[in-house]
């Protein structure tokens, strides 16, 4: 494997441990301060347990976010410096923006963490909701960044140089909106089944099941809402790719011929020597509908773009039907969710709590996945149709131990972090004695 | 517009040497104490940096992003030159941050917490001396740009810039600058013989600090090292330096009198002179390499860009500085009346 190649899998690797972290800690804010609220209002001490056990697993990840993305930021510039150097000047609105994002989410986070007993009950409480708020603020403004990769603009790209630079029109670049929206749908989706997962793992095996029912409860309801939104949201990123990267979307369905009236394909085996999938589903005319509203749209084959514009078409395949599948999958389990609000006695039902032990990690991997198809589906480009990842990459030889270095290091905080989790979950179950010591 | 942009690169620089650099100073700190004094050391450092401590280490993330948004060819240069440097950076920032939040919020208490706290001690030492290194790098006058790969080797381009005695005195100089400023701040966050460790830890990290300056410039001078050289010919930069070296005897009065915030404020005063005398001597020229000297101010971004970026700062600052202000205000880290402490 070549230095661009190593670079490449080094900023996957670490974009793909930061996302992780990055979710959970804009998303658990919500939930510590619900079940904070309902303390509040009921000073009822389960509650109070909860909002502080939840309180350490935002602590931790925040930190753990925290460091991951400041360790992102360098490595941007020292993977990437080419493009750093010229997306800076256009894109850097977003991020100077979330750096004071961040900034408040920290300032917040201080005055939440130290300030039980010392300070008035609801201005505590009230910092528990900036540290959530500005959380997916700082989401949203990253992945608008992202969205300029994307579907660059607020600049004019003349004889290989950026002029006429807007960093307003950047920020607002055509895709920012229906990325910032999808993402933040997954964050909750993936963050809400995780954490009601765990809790329903402990109900599972009948562990302090009254704390872990009010946990589950609050956890699963954000995640449930948002898996419905979830497909109306995919639909708009779909007609964007659809307009804006049609070779993306040609990928994502491996798509090689140009057709009128397509048919959207599910699963199958793709070839890309032969250029061809096999053993797939079809929906006749089903992907002129979703990408173009017309039964009769033409959508363009991989096979009528220039070779050496193609993207790897099996990885984003693969990746984007698992990201369907999964997102239909949790669609259904928040439908179970909500029929079960109705018929109370399926909570005494164990299989009722192991799928929701067994759907716990799967919004995760289908973030993962999702972001395999937004990156991966726009390679060769760094910055669609106008840099080339290859120009972009540093001069600097060696990239395979810079790439083992950080494999080692995130690798390490991913194991802790995991252990970490396993010993807090497992000091809930144990009697509220030494609660008193940390409030 | 410029002007609000450098004024936010140094105002942030400012506040990460000061504010991280505590920070980092509270480790080292608690790593050269006896056994014993570790122990309150740890718990003062809890109660005291808490709240703050990723605060602190935000204002390296506000620089990156201004020099790479509003002075994209010099952060190219100086992200490319310092590539390993800023990894070891970035594997202590990490590491030690991590260790700092686990150790008091791990459910348990057990033998981990001996990793924790020596991960924190290590981190918080090595990690200042990587980041003084990359500054020493850049001010060294051996980088070299050059894309002929076949006359020099990797050693020559990436590394013997940052891996030599004059980057290292540079770090070791920032770290003890770390101590001084942790030691003197935790001064008035104790009573007793905790107090008074506190205070011999202060004297002895100004000593070497004071020591550490003086062989680092004369080092620097008679090696001939360009930025040393000027350094010593500029009359401001020698002022700033003499001032906060003849600071040193008020501190020590504050500290014996018990004076616990203007002690911290004096000590504060006298990083920024220093820093002030590093930078005036020359700015903007900040990178010097072996050919040339490069100014932060070459291909700055367009104006559009700037004064952008000038108006989110102030947005940011507006936002950004009465929370935390408010935030020191309320753990009580700051006092805005003086009031000796007396039990």
């Amino acid at each position: 494997m070549e230095n661009l190649d190593y670079a490449r899998l080094q900023m996957a690797f670490t974009l793909g441990f930061h996302i992780i972290f990055a979710c959970i800690g804009m998303v658990m804010p919500f939930f510590m301060v619900v079940s904070h609220h309902k303390w509040l209002k009921t000073r009822n001490p389960i509650y109070k347990r909860l909002t502080m056990a939840w309180l350490k697993g935002v602590a931790i990840f925040f930190v753990t976010g925290a460091v991951s993305g400041t360790a992102l930021s360098f490595e941007l510039g020292m993977l990437w410096p080419e493009f750093m150097k010229h997306a800076g000047p256009i894109i850097g609105m977003p991020f100077s923006l979330e750096g004071a994002a961040f900034f408040v989410e920290a300032i917040a986070l201080g005055f939440y963490l130290y300030g039980w007993d010392k300070l008035p009950e609801k201005f505590h409480w009230f910092t528990g909701i900036i540290i959530g708020v500005s959380g997916v603020a700082s989401g949203i403004l990253v992945v608008s960044a992202n969205g300029w990769m994307n579907a660059p603009s607020g600049f004019e790209y003349i004889n290989g140089e950026f002029t006429n630079i807007d960093p307003v029109a950047a920020f607002l670049n055509p895709a920012w909106f229906t990325q910032a929206l999808h993402m933040t749908l997954a964050a909750f989706v993936a963050t809400s089944f995780g954490v009601a997962g765990i809790h329903a793992f402990q109900i599972f095996r009948k562990r302090n099941v009254e704390l872990h029912t009010k946990a589950f409860k609050i956890a699963i309801v954000f995640g449930a809402v948002a898996a419905f939104l979830q497909p109306i949201s995919g639909d708009l990123s779909a007609k964007d790719v659809a307009e804006r990267q049609p070779v993306k979307l040609a990928a994502m369905e491996a798509h090689y011929e140009t057709q009128k009236g397509a048919p959207l394909y599910i699963g199958g085996i793709v070839d890309e020597e032969n250029r061809t999938i096999s053993h797939k589903i079809e929906i006749p005319k089903a992907l002129s509908f979703l990408a173009f509203g017309d039964f009769d749209a033409e959508v363009k084959g991989l096979n009528d773009f220039p070779d050496d514009e193609l993207p790897p078409v099996a990885i984003v395949h693969y990746a984007f039907q698992t990201m369907i599948g999964i997102g239909t999958l949790l669609m259904f389990a928040g439908l179970i969710y909500f029929i079960s609000l109705r018929k109370k006695n399926w909570l005494q039902n164990k299989y009722y709590w192991l799928l929701f032990i067994v759907v716990a990690p799967l919004g995760f991997i289908a973030i993962e996945a999702g972001w395999i198809v937004t990156e991966v589906g726009r390679q060769p480009w760094i910055i669609h149709q106008i840099m080339r990842t290859e120009d972009a990459v540093t001069p600097m030889p060696g990239m395979k131990y810079s790439f083992f270095y950080y494999l080692f290091l995130y690798t390490v905080l991913a194991i802790t972090v995991t252990w970490l989790m396993n010993r807090q979950i497992k000091s809930l179950n144990q009697e509220p004695e030494d609660e008193d010591k940390t409030t | 517009m410029l002007y609000i942009v450098l004024f936010f690169l140094l105002f942030s620089l400012l506040l990460y040497v000061l504010l991280g650099g505590a920070d980092f100073g509270a480790g080292i700190v608690e790593l050269f104490s006896s056994a014993r004094n570790k122990e309150h050391t740890r718990d003062t450092i809890y109660r005291v940096m808490g709240p703050i401590w990723e605060a602190n280490h935000i204002w390296l993330i506000i620089m990156l992003v201004i020099l790479w948004v509003a002075f994209p060819a010099y952060f190219n240069l100086m992200i490319i030159y310092l590539h390993i440097p800023l990894s070891l950076v970035l594997l202590g920032i990490t590491l030690r941050g991590v260790a700092f939040v686990f150790r008091h919020y791990d459910a348990v208490l057990d033998k981990s917490q001996f990793w924790y706290n020596w991960l924190f001690r290590i981190g918080s030492f090595v990690t200042p001396i990587f980041l003084g290194m990359s500054f020493g790098a850049l001010i060294g006058g051996e980088i070299i740009i050059t894309e002929d790969y076949e006359t020099f080797g990797f050693y020559d381009l990436f590394m013997q810039h940052w891996l030599n005695i004059f980057a290292l005195l540079v770090g070791l100089f920032y770290a003890a600058l770390c101590a001084f400023l942790a030691s003197t701040f935790l001064i008035g966050e104790a009573d007793g013989k905790a107090r008074k460790h506190y205070a011999k830890n202060s004297a002895f990290f100004t000593l070497v600090l004071v020591v550490l300056g003086v062989i680092l410039i004369s080092y620097g001078y008679f090696t001939g090292i360009k930025f040393a050289e000027d350094f010593i010919q500029n009359p401001v930069s020698l002022a700033c330096v003499g001032l906060s070296g003849i600071l040193l005897f008020p501190l020590w009065k504050f500290i014996k009198k018990e004076y616990r915030v203007a002690s911290r404020y004096l000590a504060g005063f006298q990083v920024v002179l220093i820093l002030f005398a590093a930078l005036y001597a020359h700015f903007p020229y900040i990178i010097i390499t072996a050919e040339e000297e490069i100014s932060l101010l070459n291909n700055i971004a367009p104006e559009s860009t700037i004064s952008n970026l000038a108006i989110m700062l102030l947005i940011g600052g507006f936002v950004i500085l009465p929370g935390l202000f408010h935030l020191m205000k309320s753990f009580n880290m700051i006092k805005v009346l003086e009031k000796p402490e007396k039990d």
